[in-house]
């Protein structure tokens, strides 16, 4: 430290600092531009991407709920999103560990499936998706997008965690076991605790995946039981009729609660890593 | 041939008069609710949204409808809709009213065998078939039946800003320009006066290019008309198409606004709100906007004029009917009887005085208070009458793929990345793709 | 690594997360494969022909400009994108001031529903009255015609990939995460030897993440391969085919000329392309792992 001149420590600072600024304001630009444009009319929404609303009434609150059942889907999204989050960490957390440490036969196959399930594209797979669903009785349920979505969260996770776990070093476990623990034990103990960031990354991951997700969500549905709030943003783009200060309102009071979770989902990351180190 | 016809005829007519049997076996048994099953794609900002839950619930309160119940889905724009239609028609599970967003789904529900024939029931209602007219019904005919009950007619025409045409010191025609070397003239001196002359665009469909491109090509002679005329054109490199291109690229470089490129209709129609363009196509529903002043600024109605494309020229289509996709009989009768009931007279000037929406009936009587409210709605049911070409737009008779082509190949047209030549062999080649 | 009961374990741990897969993804997966090659449409079920569908796509033009348009992107996305990721979670590791409004802001545009994120653009970007026009009077520069940033072909590539490629906060969380594992001791003990903070960075941080930078590379070469949402909301692969990518023109098989055939055709080679990724990407990443597992 003592060798860096004051003044490279200055500039390195403050193009520190300027990276940063500039990453917020491109950042939160969109959402503080779509709330002032959720004030505006339809007319100064149309004209003008600069310009203030003339007025900063509710209007176009009042109108997001008239339009669609946008509390309803909120709330559905809430609990879609919210299970399928946790069926993916819980399936994840286990499979990805067992990848991580041992080499079995099948191995190389379950890792293919998955890589070659990241990419297998939405429109084809809807088709026979439907027809399953419904045999099984789990179309338009909220159950049936938990699953797809858990399915479609598990290969992004699989490949963090799997990465993550990687990190870990295997020292604890091997030491766990000549002091006769049990794998179960072990992983449950020794291991998750260990996991928790890499876990609550993924699950971040997984919430923004299917917090936006549209398409299953549409064709897996038929009804308000499980649709979720991408749908209802539709209601306010109808032909020749668009409303977007009525979309936009709807993005400012889905967003906002949404970045409330995050805050308090980050707090637990940060306690968790300062706990991990006081531990380690 | 004609012994086909006549087994047709007997057949139509033997099912006909089941058809007209069965409901009175199903009218003994009363209080026997039918439910149907239906997805609605006029919710939220839909401009026919209010209309559509008005037609349910007076359904419900006829005869017909007393015992009908209606389990809805509900699917905002058509974008959505037709994907999910098209989902439910490879499966099978097609709603028992299918309602028509466009989008070749006629021809697909059809093909796939999976919606009714309808033919018998319009034989068995003489009064009903007679409200629609020949072109209306064949176009919702597939091999001969018919699958779909057209609704409405679209038509579409220009509407002019007074206001500016006075700036510019020219005087609007009564009907419509008689050339369109008239059309451009008045363009031209439009914009000597600051004025940017048309609005077009190019996103989504390039609804209003389409506009403009139909009407250069359906006034072009009787080939340039007939070709409009056609449903699914296969060639588009004849002389009338690649002329068309030519001015269409003349008119996105020299007289409309620099968005008009990559742009979708919203910000276009503002730009006709708010006085910065003169000349917009559209139909009748874009009235009511006029007086909406959350859209256009006060006293905007009062503005605009109406008036056909150069040569007296006129879009008008039927638009692709609503179908019938259940297969119990009972909830046929049912599914028919609202389509009846949403096609009857005075609905049909109902839908005209909410939405806009053109009655796909020729000659009904349309109330004087309605051309009192609304003089801009009484002068388009006027001047359609002077139209003395009439063709029809990309939307309604294009494959679904080359509309696509149509507005993703545009900006290179604008652009003069490519020749209107080579524009329109784009669009030869993609329709050639549906053809298999 | 030994334990008792070794291979039941294993199947514990591995079921459920296979049942789940299989529910949902082995019959597509066979669909997919078998209708790719068959004569299949909207109205009429799969009839097998063999090969024609894929040499009608790779017949096309179009087909071509869309899998050249899809490399370009993972390209971009895997360098530039990730790396940005990792420059910010550099920065933010070390705590400066209002690092936690950082962190979230960043991942703010993640959570913004695509729908609105494309209007957005779409808007904001308008020749006539987005920003484009203010911004380049700012900056004096002159032009005589505002550049249409969607609408011309010049640029529409490089807008749509600006909607996206600054948004690395996705990968700054990945990021985060890792070097928050990494022993606290390492940095205690680099830092008395006095090592510059760029040189704790580029000799103890960068070579612990070259795993996870790995990860994120797969993560962005996948995630682009199947990019749709936003091209779709805002320039549907236009004007022409500058914007195409593979999902796109997909989409366009199935909805547009109710190909499901092809469709699946061009979601087969979709599958195999990024197979084909991410294996190499693993072998790019994991050499030195292979070398000490061979010791």
């Amino acid at each position: 430290m003592k060798k860096t001149s004051k003044a490279t420590v200055i500039t390195a600072g403050i193009f520190k600092y300027l990276f940063m600024i500039f990453f917020v304001l491109i950042a939160v630009g969109p959402i503080v531009w779509a709330f002032i444009s959720s004030f505006k009319s339809y007319s100064e929404i149309n004209s003008s991407a600069l310009s203030w609303p003339s007025s900063f009434k509710l209007d176009n609150y009042k109108a997001a709920f008239q339009f669609a059942p946008i509390a309803k889907y909120f709330l559905n999204s809430v609990i879609i999103v919210g299970c399928s989050v946790l069926v993916t960490v819980a399936l994840v957390a286990m499979c990805s560990y067992i990848i991580s440490r041992f080499d079995f036969k099948l191995k190389i196959l379950i890792v293919l499936l998955i890589s070659a399930s990241l990419m297998l594209p939405a429109q084809a797979i809807s088709q026979p998706l439907f027809a399953i669903f419904q045999k099984l009785g789990i179309f338009d349920t909220k159950l049936g997008l938990v699953v797809v979505y858990s399915a479609m969260g598990i290969p992004m996770s699989f490949f963090v965690m799997t990465s993550y776990y990687k990190t870990i070093s295997t020292a604890l476990e091997e030491s766990a076991y000549i002091d006769g623990a049990t794998f179960l034990q072990t992983f449950i103990h020794i291991i998750l605790p260990l996991a928790k960031p890499g876990l609550v990354t993924i699950a971040l991951l997984e919430f923004i995946n299917t917090w936006n997700e549209f398409y299953f969500a549409l064709m897996l549905t038929s009804g308000d039981k499980a649709r979720t709030v991408p749908i209802a943003l539709n209601y306010y783009m109808g032909t020749f009729a668009n409303n977007y200060s009525a979309l936009f309102a709807a993005v400012v009071m889905t967003v906002l609660p949404t970045i409330a979770v995050f805050i308090i989902l980050q707090r637990q990351v940060m306690e968790s890593l300062t706990a991990g180190a006081v531990k380690g | 041939m004609r012994k086909k016809l006549a087994s047709r005829i007997i057949a139509c007519a033997l099912a006909g008069v089941m058809a007209v049997n069965v409901p009175v076996y199903a009218g003994s048994d009363d209080g026997e609710k039918v439910v149907l099953n239906v997805i609605n794609y006029h919710v939220g900002t839909d401009y026919a949204a209010d209309y559509y839950a008005y037609l349910f619930e007076e359904f419900q309160k006829t005869e017909e409808g007393k015992n009908v119940e209606f389990n809805f889905e509900e699917i905002p724009t058509t974008d959505a809709y037709n994907q999910k239609i098209k989902l439910l028609i490879s499966s099978g599970d097609l709603p028992d009213i299918v309602f028509n967003g466009g989008n070749n789904i006629t021809e697909l529900a059809a093909k796939s065998g999976k919606v009714a024939d309808l033919t018998p029931y319009f034989e068995a209602d003489p009064e009903w078939k007679a409200l629609f007219d020949d072109t209306s019904l064949e176009f919702n005919t597939v091999d001969g039946k018919i699958y779909g009950v057209p609704v409405s007619k679209e038509i579409s025409y220009i509407y002019y800003n007074k206001e500016l045409f006075e700036q510019a010191g020219i005087e609007a025609p009564e009907v419509a320009y008689g050339s369109w070397d008239e059309f451009f003239e008045a363009c031209d001196k439009l914009k000597e006066a600051g004025i940017t002359p048309v609005g077009m665009d190019s996103a989504d469909s390039g609804w209003l290019t389409n506009l403009w491109m139909s009407a250069l090509i359906g006034t072009n002679g009787e080939a340039g008309n007939k070709w409009m005329n056609t449903i699914y054109p296969t060639d588009f490199n004849t002389p009338e198409v690649e002329a068309a291109a030519e001015t269409i690229q003349k008119m996105f470089q020299q007289y409309t606004t620099p968005d008009a490129v990559g742009g979708k209709y919203d910000p276009m129609a503002t730009h006709f709100f708010n006085g910065e363009v003169a000349m917009f196509p559209n139909g009748p529903w874009m009235i009511p906007d006029f007086s909406q002043t959350e859209k256009a600024p006060e006293g905007f109605y009062d503005k605009v004029g109406i008036m056909l494309m150069p040569c007296n020229g006129m879009e008008m289509v039927p638009t692709p009917g609503d179908m019938v996709g259940a297969t119990d009989e009972k909830k046929i009768e049912a599914a028919v009887a609202f389509l009846k009931f949403e096609t009857s007279p005075e609905n049909q000037i109902k839908a005209l005085e909410m939405t806009g929406l053109q009655p796909v009936s020729n000659d009904l009587d349309i109330p004087e208070t309605l051309t009192e409210s609304d003089p801009l709605m009484a002068q388009v049911l006027d001047i359609q009458g002077k139209a003395e070409l009439t063709y029809g737009q990309n939307q309604a008779y294009w494959y679904q793929n080359t509309i696509d082509t149509f507005s993703t190949q545009l900006p290179e047209l604008a652009y003069d990345n490519m020749t209107a030549k080579e524009f329109c062999e784009k669009l030869t080649e993609s329709a050639a793709k549906n053809q298999q | 690594m030994k334990t008792k009961n070794r291979g039941l374990w294993i199947a514990l741990f591995t079921i459920p997360c296979m049942i789940l897969f299989a529910i949902v993804y082995a019959a597509p997966i066979v669909t997919v494969l078998y209708t790719s090659l068959c004569d299949y449409t909207t109205f009429s079920g799969p009839v097998f022909t063999g090969i024609k569908n894929f040499a009608a796509i790779f017949s096309d033009t179009d087909f071509l400009v869309s899998i050249k348009n899809t490399l370009v992107w993972v390209v971009l996305q895997s360098t530039f994108h990730v790396s940005l990721g990792l420059l910010m979670a550099l920065v933010l590791r070390r705590k400066p001031k209002g690092w936690k409004i950082v962190r979230t802001a960043y991942m703010i545009p993640n959570i913004i529903p695509t729908a609105a994120t494309g209007v957005m653009f779409t808007l904001l970007l308008n020749p006539s009255f987005g920003v484009v026009k203010p911004f380049l009077d700012f900056l004096g520069v002159d032009y005589n015609m505002v550049p249409n940033l969607f609408g011309n072909s010049r640029y529409a590539f490089w807008t749509v990939t600006f909607t996206w490629i600054l948004y690395s906060g996705f990968n700054t969380i990945i990021f985060l995460a890792e070097m928050g594992a990494v022993d606290k001791e390492i940095y205690e003990a680099a830092t008395v030897d006095g090592a510059r903070p760029w040189q704790v960075d580029r000799y103890i941080t960068l070579p612990l993440m070259k795993n996870i930078f790995g990860t994120c590379v797969t993560l962005a070469s996948v995630a682009m391969v199947s990019q749709f949402d936003i091209i779709y909301m805002t320039t549907k692969g236009g004007p022409g085919n500058s914007t195409l990518n593979l999902p796109i023109y997909l989409y366009k098989a199935a909805t547009l000329e109710n190909n499901y055939g092809k469709a699946n055709a061009v979601g087969v080679v979709q599958i195999a392309l990024g197979l084909v990724l991410v294996l190499l990407i693993q072998r790019l990443f994991q050499e030195r792992k292979e070398l000490k597992e061979g010791k």
